[in-house]
């Protein structure tokens, strides 16, 4: 199977370009469609140009949506000691999760921000590739025994060290727990509040007008290859307000040209224009 | 003495395999020529600390590498916690937050399988002690593009389940001790 041909093929007859996320990644998803739909490589191609559900669900089995709540723990105080004082001396604020997948960190992020007393001020924005994953983070119903261990781990975090004097957190305010149904339900109030959009980080204009205050986009950037990569970042640079901040994945980083137009403060990525080049 | 004709080393090991990792790169010669990408299982709930501990008896670098990194000759590789580690054409890293495969992320049969590919013959496969049986499909893959194996002795394992699942799949070049191990890799060069 050629796969940089089937990528183009899918470019062509599908709203999807696959063609610069980085070979190896792709090559092994696509190899683990083809092996868990009994295709062969014709019959993929076939099923690629004619049939739209076949596709939706394609990109579902090439996409990664793996996501925790709280994942990293260890990191959102880090996160905080920037973004807090940040945002307290703003009179609203944008932020955006992009590739925001089942809407776990979502809703992390949501609950910290109401424990600093900021969620008032603040406009949450998420967007996904994937239609599946948009309904699931406006949906925000997660099984709780998966889950529950990421929460202790969070609380066990923030005791030690407590972001802003945020050092205990009761759950039970932003979700209901129905523990016979294995069903870990955020609260209304929390999901009403994101604006959920398809979107496509790859190839179409961004889905809303205003600037940002701080993109989320955590592990979403390494399927791609670096070319596209740097695309991406232009495209926050862009996007992001003077100062605002990008919140990438543990580990992740910049490369190239876009280091210079962000400076890195631990974990955080502030949008900074003190060292800029002229490229004609 | 062998003379130089690979490009680097892949290492997979679970339970028992830190202590064993931290004597090999206590002893492994300053100027090893090679890089060494290692895998390793890690405790759930224990996700930081690991790369901290094998820094201190190394005797070369140990990175947990970011995305995209350049591979470089003579840095050890330790696949980050939550990630699974896989080596690319252009001779870069990269990280991907994928299933778990084998229960286990990172996944040695990832990294080790994606080295093969692009290393082919001029890998140097190690399992070492583990409980699992991650790992054997990797090293049937170097096996298969002439990369040389290497499975650590399972007399001198903490757990032999996963040397002896590599056994068991394919015919190892060497069944050796970690002391041996160390003493292939420091004859490499002259």
């Amino acid at each position: 199977m050629d796969f940089k041909h089937y990528l183009h093929v899918l470019k062509e007859n599908t709203p999807y370009d696959f063609s610069n996320y980085s070979d190896n990644s792709i090559k092994r998803r696509l190899q683990k469609v083809i092996a868990d739909n009994g295709l062969t490589a014709d019959q993929l191609l076939e099923k690629t140009q004619c049939d739209k559900v076949f596709v939706e669900g394609l990109v579902e089995q090439i996409t990664v949506n793996t996501t925790e709540l709280f994942r990293d723990p260890e990191l959102w105080p880090a996160y905080y000691d920037k973004l807090y004082p940040a945002l307290k001396a703003k009179k609203s604020f944008n932020i955006w999760h992009a590739g925001c997948s089942t809407g776990m960190e979502v809703y992390s992020n949501m609950i910290i921000l109401n424990e600093l007393g900021l969620l008032d001020k603040a406009r949450i924005y998420a967007t996904d590739i994937s239609n599946n994953m948009v309904r699931q983070c406006q949906k925000g119903s997660y099984r709780y025994a998966f889950n529950k261990q990421q929460l202790d781990n969070f609380a066990a975090v923030i005791k030690k060290a407590p972001i802003n004097g945020v050092s205990r957190i009761d759950f039970a305010k932003y979700f209901d727990i129905d523990e016979q149904e294995d069903r870990l339900q955020v609260k209304d109030f929390l999901r009403k509040k994101v604006q959920v959009k398809r979107h496509d980080l790859v190839k179409e204009q961004m889905p809303f007008y205003n600037k940002f205050d701080v993109i989320f986009c955590r592990n979403v950037l390494i399927y791609f290859n670096a070319a596209l990569q740097s695309k991406v970042y232009q495209v926050f640079h862009k996007q992001l307000f003077p100062k605002g901040m990008m919140i990438l994945g543990n580990h992740e980083s910049l490369t190239g040209f876009y280091k210079t137009k962000f400076s890195k403060n631990g974990a955080v990525y502030a949008k900074s224009n003190a060292f800029q080049f002229q490229y004609q | 003495m062998i003379r130089r004709k690979y490009k680097a080393v892949v290492i997979g090991g679970s339970a028992g395999s830190f202590s064993v990792v931290s004597k090999m790169l206590s002893q492994l010669r300053e100027d090893f020529p090679l890089p060494i990408i290692i895998c390793l299982h890690r405790l759930k709930h224990i996700r930081s600390g690991l790369v901290e501990s094998i820094r201190l008896k190394s005797k070369l670098d140990v990175i947990e590498p970011d995305d995209k990194q350049q591979i470089v000759a003579g840095k050890v590789y330790l696949a980050p916690s939550n990630y699974h580690l896989f080596v690319e054409y252009d001779g870069s890293f990269s990280l991907s937050t994928e299933k778990p495969l084998n229960h286990s992320r990172p996944s040695i049969d990832h990294t080790l399988s994606s080295a093969a590919y692009v290393y082919r013959n001029k890998l140097i496969g190690i399992v070492l002690t583990g409980a699992n049986k991650d790992g054997a499909k990797g090293m049937k893959d170097i096996a298969d593009k002439k990369g040389i194996t290497i499975i650590q002795d399972p007399k001198t394992c903490e757990v032999d389940t996963m040397p002896k699942s590599v056994a068991r799949l394919i015919t190892p070049d060497y069944v050796y001790s970690p002391d041996e191990i160390v003493n292939y890799l420091n004859h490499l060069v002259g």
